[in-house]
């Protein structure tokens, strides 16, 4: 029976992989500048015909350099891991208090946190109850075409099946209360490349980067 | 020798991994000063300008030093030091406090400090050394919470964190703010940067001093108890990045208005509500502030004196990444709610102050203001001085953070 798991996983990963379809998304502010850190995801407008095979869970480090957690935003599958690395020399108390998980960690320099799993779908805010300008995201999701978009506002989401599809588009400075920004695609074949551009209005910055006139204590 | 070099060694490294939380940070001031003609109210005048005596000059604006010291996570120890000499050379203590902030892990946080700092009035006056990042000059409201407003105490703080808003309650008690609103009472309103600090001393105008038959210059200390009540403060903040911000306050000094000190500073029973807003719409930051209250001592039995202060302003920045134009309006007054009708006693007036500030770097300010203030103050005629004035001073300030 375990062999049997094993070949039709084989079997539906190589289909998954063999495909090329795929979609570009650019992703610009108001002024034409390049949003990175956005979280962009394809849903299937109806039930794929194949399961998408889960992947092994990931450990992801989250450093804090400069009184800033790196990255700022992190994508994570239902039971991947995340570790808090500190390459400050000054002192961190990393904390969450979100649905999706509740945890702190006091990290001396140098020091990192023990793994954490994440197995629950959602959004956790993390902060540091030192630094309180201190903030990251992890995003936990179970949906299989997903990334985050690059310096340059990229992003791209592959090995997708031909079929309806949504584009869905998350940041954590889109003004609350106002419509997920989202677009309709459609792939037509296994070799099939779409583009799409998104005009976000984001709010401020929340995160105070080393301002030396701003001490926020 | 070698287990005393080896001790030292380990005590090195144990003082470099404490250092570690440890913290030091400092500015540096410096003033290119075009003066309206009429003396300020630092030198015994009564203009409303920090500069005054006419005249382009470069002035020393001030340097500070702040300190931090991060003894556990939950507990940060703050001093602020300054060193001023516009009026005479002071080294003073602007805020010294001790805080504790336990992490909590549901929405709600709590925090509690005790020390000497300032009461969480200003909107503007949030960068380091108590100054503004919009204008060299606050507005009148924290150009008077900057001279005369300090809580030695104890503050609680709670903080409900929601998803896109943060609403805070803070409430303090607190001693040795008793003189804090004499200078409304005998100067009125001023516009100024000059932050006084605990072991500093407030000049009065001369021609008051000269009223109750004393030689100038009069000076004394806004920080003091005079006698034996504690006075409190309770804030209610609402705060969502990207959108805003709302701010209400109410303020007791709860003096004893008959009380007085050896050297004769009454006690000033001082109390007001002041009100405030932000909002960002694009790349335009908007400050709004309101403060209305009263100050009143009893020098005799039965004969209270009494002053009615207010001001409101209005400040539109333009966050264009380096540079940052700002625009504030204002308006001020005083009222001695005694003074017969048509003859009131008190001052009214309005100012306006355009800045354009310059960030090329992290480390450097650079700023260009203009301010206008037009006003009457009735006391004026007493020092034999037009009751009307109109005066203009014009800055280039350059500021080194580290």
């Amino acid at each position: 029976m375990r062999c049997l798991l094993v070949v039709a996983s084989l079997l539906l990963g190589s289909a998954w992989s063999s495909r090329a379809a795929e979609v570009t998304i650019h992703l610009s502010d108001g002024q034409g500048h390049a949003v990175n850190d956005a979280v962009v995801m394809l849903t299937a407008d109806a039930a794929p015909a194949t399961a998408a095979v889960p992947e092994p869970p990931v450990t992801h480090i989250i450093d804090q350099r400069n009184e800033t957690f790196i990255p700022y935003v992190q994508v994570l599958r239902p039971g991947d891991k995340v570790v808090f690395r500190n390459s400050d020399t000054t002192r961190h108390h990393v904390y969450s208090f979100a649905a999706v998980r509740a945890f702190e960690f006091v990290l001396r320099p140098g020091e990192s946190s023990p793994e954490l799993i994440m197995d629950k779908t959602g959004i956790a805010a993390v902060g540091c109850n030192i630094h309180d300008h201190m903030i990251t995201y992890l995003f936990v999701s179970a949906v299989p075409a997903i990334a985050t978009s690059s310096h340059g506002g990229d992003a791209t989401l592959g090995h997708l099946a031909p079929g309806h599809y949504t584009a869905h588009v998350w940041h954590p400075q889109l003004h609350p209360g106002r419509p997920e920004p989202t677009r309709k695609v459609i792939i037509a074949s296994d070799s099939d490349v779409a583009h799409l551009a998104f005009t976000l209005s984001l709010m401020p910055d929340p995160r105070m980067s080393m301002d030396r006139e701003h001490l926020d204590y | 020798m070698r287990r005393a070099c080896l001790l030292c060694l380990l005590g090195l490294s144990s003082s470099a991994a404490c250092a570690q939380d440890f913290k030091l940070h400092a500015w540096l001031d410096g003033r290119l000063v075009a003066a309206p003609d009429e003396p300020s109210w630092t030198n015994g005048g009564l203009g409303k300008t920090r500069f005054g005596n006419g005249g382009v000059d470069a002035h020393f604006g001030g340097a500070g030093l702040v300190g931090t010291a991060q003894f556990t996570p939950a507990l940060l120890a703050l001093a602020e030091v300054q060193f001023q000499n516009t009026d005479y050379p002071t080294m003073s203590v602007i805020e010294a406090y001790l805080r504790y902030r336990p992490v909590s892990l549901s929405r709600w946080r709590w925090s509690a400090q005790a020390g000497a700092f300032m009461p969480p009035i200003s909107l503007e006056n949030d960068a380091i050394g108590w100054t503004s990042p919009w204008t060299l000059t606050p507005s009148a409201i924290n150009s008077w919470v900057g001279e005369e407003l300090r809580a030695v105490g104890a503050e609680g703080r709670v903080e409900w964190r929601g998803d896109v808003d943060t609403w805070e309650w803070r409430s303090a008690l607190f001693r040795r703010n008793d003189p804090a609103g004499k200078l409304l009472a005998a100067r009125g309103w001023s516009l100024s940067d000059l932050t006084y600090g605990l072991g500093s001393r407030l000049r009065e105008p001369d021609a008051m001093v000269r009223r109750f038959g004393q030689q100038p210059p009069g000076r004394y200390d806004p920080f003091q108890n005079i006698g034996n009540r504690s006075g409190w403060y309770a804030n209610l903040a609402w705060h969502a990045p990207g959108r805003g911000s709302v701010s209400l306050m109410r303020y007791d000094n709860r003096a004893d208005p008959a009380a007085h000190s050896d050297s004769g500073v009454f006690a000033w029973h001082t109390y007001f509500w002041t009100l405030g807003a932000t909002a960002d719409t694009g790349p335009v930051t908007w400050i709004v502030q309101a403060m209305d209250g009263g100050t009143e001592i009893e020098p005799v039995d039965g004969l209270q004196l009494e002053t009615h202060f207010r001001s409101a302003f209005l400040l539109a920045g333009w966050n264009r990444g380096a540079w940052r134009p700002t625009l504030r309006f204002e308006h001020f007054s005083t009222r001695d709610p005694r003074s017969d009708a048509g003859i009131a006693q008190g001052e009214h007036g309005n100012a306006i102050t355009a800045a354009l500030n310059w960030r090329p770097c992290d480390w450097l300010r650079l700023t260009a203001e203009v301010l206008r203030i037009d006003g009457v103050r009735t006391q004026r005629t007493e020092a034999g001085l037009p009751a009307a004035s109109a005066i203009t001073q014009v800055q280039l300030g350059v500021r080194l953070i580290y």
